[in-house]
């Protein structure tokens, strides 16, 4: 084989071996490092934040809405939520909440988000806690800017109905400001489900977004017989009526909600790409999830953790999820959505029996196969070891 | 050392910084030697790039279009062995074809399939044919420069783990040798193929880097001869079933791999390393470490003091040339591959016509981008996804500058108007619109690399392959690139460049640097 000559052919690893020396030797020993890529990275996702509660008013009888100021918060989408770090006696929780002010209200001299938090009923402690204890000065750790609920332009009609329900209006609340900003191009109906006009939450600044692109129906199903508006549930019937051509549907609220909606839409044949679900927290009451084992309900377990070469053993009861567990220890574990979708808490069980949430399962294959959960939405069966992230 | 900490050991032998492909594959590579090891990954899955991701209930694949040098289970390649010897079993699925090539200006189509066993009479003669043949003469040359293609490649396989004379080299590896000095160009030129042979045969480039006047021949013989002569190969359970099952026998093997740890800084006392502190100031004490970062990185930030770090180290990191990063889109479609038409599991399309150069600048820029991979997950793996839905992603590789001008305000702008290119262009020469069918989307950038993987500049190709920077010269000097004593480095910016095949040899020579270094250390009594 010959390519230019035999001499030159063979002298080439020479050849390029003294190139390289001399492009070296002549190169600059100073340091220059310079990544703008990594900068905005940084700046987009920054991990947890500290920020402090600048105010906090009646948004309802029974709810609540708090601003958090900081001198910067990342970028985030219309319909993302946050997190929000407590800690509440002896134990360290993270809860999610969706961010009800726009994101155009992070850029400017005063950035601040906001999230509107209703009296909650009998579970989430959490809710509680910061609707009754939360005052202007309070400082919280969190992430902002979390979540697959968003409107994207490549990906969905540009007439979007929203179907809401409850606190279920916070996303809509932030895409709505956004669009009468003039930040967000897309026309909005929101379809939002009260019992009666006093339970409607967040109803004026709702109000103060109505333009040609927002549009605001209230649909009450308690016995309201002065109401002149839309009475009864969110139905097919009601849901065509406020369609106009191609359109995506979000929806948010209580998980009550999701299963009649999804019946709903089904009947209008909507098809799948065209509905979009948030993510809804784990049940009330996992007892009631298909498949659970139900003479494991009132039983408590040993749930021994495995952070590096450290061990713990903790209580863990079978109807509470693993991060609950952990949580109520004081041990730190890092989560995000609150519903066995984002996996931030992903945790190896290494020994035991445990119960997985089926709905929002979001366990890649290969984890499933070594045991990977996601702790937000496992729940104990027997005495289990896991192995938790260091903090 | 300062804080301690109850989570760690007082000590071990290596600390891997980075918990990817190559990080896994120095920390198997080490434990399996008895050494005591500690991973430390910042992110919470291993895998770096080489993961999937959950949308909509279905999961995906993060960016592996294809892995080379695996091979069939009868006959392994350099890959697959190596995973065989450490006892990571994976579900590999071989993909079907090489790739389809498409030309937008000439019209040129073909459709290319590999060769097995480094036989490569399938795809020279489907290349042959797309030219016109009439004689078969054509054939003969593309058969003999493929062939040409595997004797180096069989070369370069030997001469990484062996040592010998010059004389030696060039006796036994002769073609090795005499086309070492040569780019790419100059040695395809030597066989006189049609230019429209020479597009097809360029497909892979963008695999590797530089335009083939300024790649070296060697680089581009081993993508050719590899995956046009053995076929490519995809895990079942996306490369995360690769990247975990690597990290989980790495475990079995004794190894402590931990999670959501951040590495700040690499201690270095009197040259020589003495452990790494963590972003929150635990310090653990190791007197070797391999470093996933890039080296611009450990050398400018990590290492501490900086005053440790010699001038070499810095001019080595100044005299490269940053690899490629990516932007792809990434799409759940509502219909199946046949429904919409999609045929192949990967296209390589030059929708402007396969204008090197052109497209070599137009991946310095922020886009629009004209050269792009469409890889349809479904077609070398029917159950990735639900019945009726396909997985189809479009990427372009650019070059980390054409990033530069990226802000926080204009990220959002930047990646849609070319996730909107991206999607138009492909819809176009599928003859299907594809946003009638999107179901999920995500759009991976340079931001998005930096993000989950910390790669300087969003890098995946660590240090491009050229001319000026020649695999066989780095092969020869690479002894003298060690400039800390105790540290190595496990990356694409390890000796053998890019690809997550390239990435498990890198970073089993970044552990075959510490256990010298260990030898070395033990012998001169250090």
């Amino acid at each position: 084989m010959k390519i230019k000559g035999f001499l030159k052919d063979v002298g080439g690893a020479g050849r390029v071996t003294k190139r390289r020396q001399e492009v070296f030797d002549n190169a600059s020993s100073s340091p220059k490092p310079y990544d703008p890529i990594g900068a905005v990275a940084k700046a987009l996702h920054p991990g947890f934040l500290r920020f402090k509660v600048e105010e906090v008013r009646v948004a309802s009888p029974t709810a609540k809405t708090i601003r958090f100021v900081a001198p910067h918060f990342p970028y985030f989408m219309a319909g993302q939520f946050m997190t929000i770090r407590l800690q509440i006696g002896d134990s360290l929780v993270t809860r999610p909440y969706s961010i009800s002010s726009s994101p155009f209200q992070t850029r400017g001299e005063h950035p601040f988000v906001e999230i509107t938090v209703r009296k909650p009923r009998a579970d989430g402690f959490v809710a509680d806690y910061l609707y009754d204890n939360v005052k202007v000065g309070d400082e919280f750790e969190g992430e902002v800017g979390l979540g697959e609920f968003h409107y994207d332009a490549i990906r969905d009609a540009k007439n979007v109905v929203a179907l809401a329900g409850g606190s279920g209006i916070t996303p809509f609340l932030s895409m709505a400001r956004e669009i009468a900003f003039g930040k967000l191009d897309m026309n909005l109906t929101i379809l939002f489900g009260s019992v009666s006009e006093e339970d409607i939450i967040l109803r004026e600044e709702l109000e103060k977004c109505v333009c040609d692109k927002v549009n605001v129906v209230h649909v009450l199903s308690g016995d309201n017989p002065n109401w002149k508006g839309e009475k009864g549930f969110i139905n097919a019937e009601l849901i065509q009526k406020y369609t106009h051509g191609d359109t995506t549907y979000f929806v948010c609220g209580p998980q009550a909600m999701y299963d009649f909606v999804r019946k709903e839409l089904e009947k209008l044949k909507v098809p799948a790409r065209r509905i979009r679900f948030e993510v809804f927290g784990t049940p009330r009451d996992i007892t009631k999830a298909e498949g659970f084992p139900l003479d494991k309900a009132d039983k408590t377990f040993e749930l021994t953790v495995v952070q590096g070469i450290h061990e713990t053993v903790i209580p863990a009861k079978a109807t509470e999820p693993i991060a609950v567990a952990l949580e109520r220890s004081g041990l730190k574990v890092h989560t995000a959505c609150r519903s066995g979708a984002c996996g931030f808490c992903r945790v190896l069980v290494l020994e035991g029996d445990f119960f997985v949430c089926p709905t929002g399962d979001g366990r890649r294959a290969a984890d499933k196969d070594f045991g990977y959960v996601h702790s937000c939405a496992t729940y104990p069966l027997s005495n289990i070891k896991i192995k938790l992230n260091i903090e | 050392m300062a804080e301690k900490s109850k989570y760690f050991k007082d000590r071990y032998d290596v600390i891997v910084i980075g918990g990817a492909l190559a990080g896994m594959a120095s920390a198997l590579t080490l434990a399996n030697k008895g050494k005591s090891v500690l991973v430390l990954e910042q992110h919470n899955l291993p895998g770096g790039v080489a993961t999937s991701f959950v949308r909509g209930d279905v999961e995906i694949e993060g960016t592996l279009h294809e892995m080379m040098s695996i091979g069939p289970k009868e006959c392994p390649l350099k890959i697959r062995k190596f995973f065989d010897e450490m006892g990571v079993d994976i579900e590999w699925l071989r993909v079907p074809e090489a790739y389809r090539f498409v030309d937008g200006k000439t019209g040129t189509d073909v459709l290319v399939h590999p060769g097995d066993h480094g036989n490569f009479e399938t795809p020279a003669k489907e290349i042959a044919d797309a030219c016109g043949d009439p004689d078969g003469a054509l054939y003969r040359k593309i058969l003999e420069l493929l062939q040409l293609c595997n004797t180096v490649y069989n070369s370069v396989n030997v001469l990484s783990v062996t040592h010998m004379s010059k004389v030696q080299m060039l006796l036994k590896h002769g073609e090795f040798v005499k086309t070492a000095g040569y780019s790419a160009k100059e040695v395809i030129d030597s066989f006189h193929l049609p230019q429209k042979a020479v597009d097809i045969l360029s497909a892979y480039w963008i695999y590797v880097g530089d335009v083939l006047e300024n790649l070296p021949f060697t680089v581009w013989a081993v993508l050719m001869a590899d995956y046009l002569g053995y076929g490519s190969y995809v895990p079942k359970k996306f490369s995360h079933e690769m990247s975990l099952k690597m990290c989980e026998r790495a475990r079995a093997m004794g190894a402590q791999v931990e999670f959501g740890q951040r590495v700040d800084k690499i201690l270095v006392k009197n040259g020589h390393v003495e452990g790494i502190r963590l972003a929150n100031g635990i310090e653990i004490a190791a007197r070797y470490v391999v470093c996933s970062a890039y080296p611009d990185k450990a050398y400018t930030q990590m290492v501490e003091p900086l005053s440790e770090v010699p001038p070499a180290a810095l001019k080595f990191v100044n005299a490269k040339t940053i690899g490629v990063t990516c932007f792809s889109v990434v799409l759940l479609l509502d219909k199946s591959p046949e429904e919409l038409g999609i045929k192949d599991y990967s296209t390589f399309y030059a929708a402007k016509g396969m204008d090197m150069k052109e497209i070599w600048k137009e991946a310095s820029t922020d886009g629009p981008y004209n050269y792009i991979t469409s890889i349809c997950t479904n077609l070398a793996n029917p159950g990735c996804s639900p019945k009726g839905t396909c997985v189809y992603s479009i990427t372009n590789l650019p070059r980390p500058e054409g990033w530069f001008n990226v802000t926080e305000e204009n990220y959002d702008e930047m990646r849609r108007k070319n996730a909107e290119y991206f999607i138009d262009m492909e819809s176009q020469r599928l003859g299907v619109n594809l946003r009638d069918h999107i179901l999920e989307m995500v759009i991976e950038t340079p931001v998005t690399i930096s993000h989950y993987t910390g790669a300087y500049q969003g890098s995946i190709y660590g240090y491009m392959h050229t001319m000026d920077d020649h695999i066989v010269a780095r092969l020869q000097m690479g002894e003298k690139e060690n400039f800390i004593q105790g540290l190595s480095f496990a990356g694409a910016h390890q000796i053998s460049g890019d690809g997550m095949g390239p990435a498990v040899t890198n970073g089993r020579k970044g552990a075959k640097i510490i256990l010298d270094m260990m030898e070395e250390d033990a012998k001169e009594g250090r």
